[in-house]
């Protein structure tokens, strides 16, 4: 190095050549972040999105009108809503936190220790754990082959059944029981038990009115309905959800309800979803039911078993791969499924709903895990 | 009273002006601590260097030109040729010695840093100042006190 190449080392970048390289990795930056694709979660069933601006102004409205008073305790305005929503009397509707603490608190009133609670498998993870809570026991019933009805009307004597416990459309297989099913259900199951039918999925169902149960229940005071806003609606964060029953039911209802009320924030959340019209719910559905049967087709045609859903997810199975495996390779591919093995049956995996776009990646990461399948023996033989 | 220009109360969250590190185009190679040892004695020489430059624009230049126009006037008897030749001689001398010490300036920077100094700055500026106040006091010195100012109340040796 010569002596003014020495020195000419130490002069500094001037402010325009910095700024330019800056510049350049600003823009470096945004494209890697533009072109970068993030994972996409269909592992949950609840809807994404955030919910409408006008739920989250009335929820801070209410908590700026005042957080030092107790809420109503028996949720009246929203209970009055809904209850003429599903034109039922509103004596006969209550409101809690999610339907997840309603169909615990109803399996605590109604089973003594040592009683059984029935219910199809595989199926949502919290029936078998609400009969252990009321010191009772889970009976899973249901071979896959006999129909989920008789295989109930056949277990039913056969054990000391206190309650039925049935989602429809079920978690995690989405399939729905008719309203026909339920109703011969109703009518052949020995005096004395319950059935807590579990709704909170019935938004996305197309096959039936969604409110076919609910008008069973004139008719039948032992069926219990639960739904939730956590689903659908999309407000799983507020933790809302309501119980119906038949005539003569209001006793055990008010034994279910929370003892100091649900959250007035989320029953103002709640209050305003069902006042706007149901329009984030009439929209979230629209997606499912235009997605499922597309996605189902196309799945079937690349060889899986695939239920025929009625909730806003799908249950697969691929003949030669297990779940877990398929889980795995298909979250490499940019996608996240739950794993069946932690909902019942390791062969399957469950694929929630969203729109065209989450469709098209789904199958796009099938196709990979598929291929992925196919190479690993080739592999393995090189 | 709020004297650091970033202290906004944690508004803008920024850096004081002139404090950024120097970027380079690639990191320079330092010399050995000898060489580090001349470069600064080399500074010291450059500064010393301006300083004189700094110092002949307040007096020598100014003196030498009027010199120059006196001689020129001695010999063409032109009063206007001789005041002309001082004023360009002036600026010529003038602006050709900021010239110098500007460049000066910038290889001085260079040296310190290769010194093993985080010159951010040059030292012009404060050179010119410091000379510009040492020469207006002394010829303030000169004037009041050998001089004299040449009026009626104290008259001057010019007088």
């Amino acid at each position: 190095m010569g002596l003014l190449d020495y020195y000419r080392q130490f002069e500094g970048m001037p402010e325009e050549e910095v700024n330019r390289g800056l510049r350049e990795e600003a823009a470096e930056r945004r494209r890697k972040a533009l072109t970068r694709v993030t994972t996409l979660d269909l592992s949950q069933t609840t809807w994404p999105e955030l919910p409408h601006a006008n739920i989250v102004n009335a929820i801070t409205f209410t908590a700026r009108a005042g957080l030092q008073r107790y809420p109503h305790l028996r949720g009246s305005r929203l209970r009055s809503e809904l209850a003429e929503r599903h034109e039922l009397p509103a004596g006969r509707l209550i409101v809690g936190n999610g339907a997840a603490q309603l169909l615990t608190a109803a399996t605590r009133a109604l089973m003594e220790p040592g009683q059984e609670l029935l219910t199809s498998w595989p199926s949502y993870p919290l029936y078998p754990i609400m009969a252990r809570r009321a010191h009772g026991r889970a009976v899973p019933v249901g071979d896959g082959e006999t129909p989920l009805v008789d295989a109930l009307l056949a277990a039913a004597p056969e054990h000391n059944t206190r309650v039925v416990a049935l989602a429809s459309p079920n978690d995690p297989t989405g399939e729905l029981l008719a309203t026909a099913e339920l109703e011969r259900l109703l009518q052949g199951l020995p005096e004395g038990i319950a059935v807590l039918l579990d709704e909170a999925l019935v938004d996305f169902a197309d096959a039936q009115p969604t409110d076919g149960s609910l008008r069973l229940l004139e008719e039948h005071p032992r069926l219990l309905v639960f739904r939730s806003f956590s689903k659908a609606w999309g407000l799983a964060g507020l933790r809302v959800g309501y119980a119906v029953g038949g005539p003569g039911s209001e006793e055990l209802l008010a034994e279910l309800e929370p003892d100091l009320g649900v959250s007035e924030l989320s029953q103002s959340g709640a209050l305003e979803a069902l006042r706007s019209g149901a329009k984030p719910l009439t929209r979230h559905v629209q997606s499912v039911c235009e997605e499922r049967p597309r996605l189902t087709a196309e799945l079937r045609e690349r060889g899986f078993e695939v239920t025929d859903s009625q909730a806003n997810f799908l249950w697969v199975a691929h003949p030669k791969l297990e779940g877990t495996e398929l889980a795995t390779r298909m979250e490499r591919a940019g996608v996240l499924v739950a794993a069946g093995a932690a909902l019942g049956e390791p062969r399957n995996v469950r694929i929630a709903l969203r729109n065209a776009a989450a469709t098209a990646r789904v199958l796009s990461a099938v196709d990979k895990a598929l291929g992925s399948r196919a190479q690993a023996p080739a592999d393995s033989a090189g | 009273m709020r004297s650091d220009p970033s202290d906004t109360g944690g508004l803008f969250v920024g850096r004081r002006p002139g404090t950024a590190p120097v970027r380079y185009r690639a990191l320079p190679k330092l010399g050995s601590a000898g060489r580090q040892r001349v470069d600064r004695r080399l500074a010291d020489a450059m500064l010393a260097m301006m300083t004189v430059l700094s110092l002949c624009c307040w007096g020598p230049i100014p003196i030498a030109c009027l010199w120059i126009g006196a001689q020129i006037d001695y010999l063409s008897g032109s009063v206007s040729l001789g005041i002309l030749s001082s004023l360009v001689g002036l600026l010529v001398l003038l602006f050709g010695a900021l010239k110098i010490m500007r460049n000066l300036d910038e290889a001085w920077i260079l040296v310190r840093r290769a010194a093993g100094i985080d010159q951010r700055s040059g030292a012009l500026g404060r050179v010119f100042a410091i000379t510009a106040v040492v020469c207006g006091a002394v010829f303030g010195i000169w004037f009041v006190l050998f001089n004299g100012t040449g009026s009626m109340v104290t008259p001057g040796n010019g007088v």
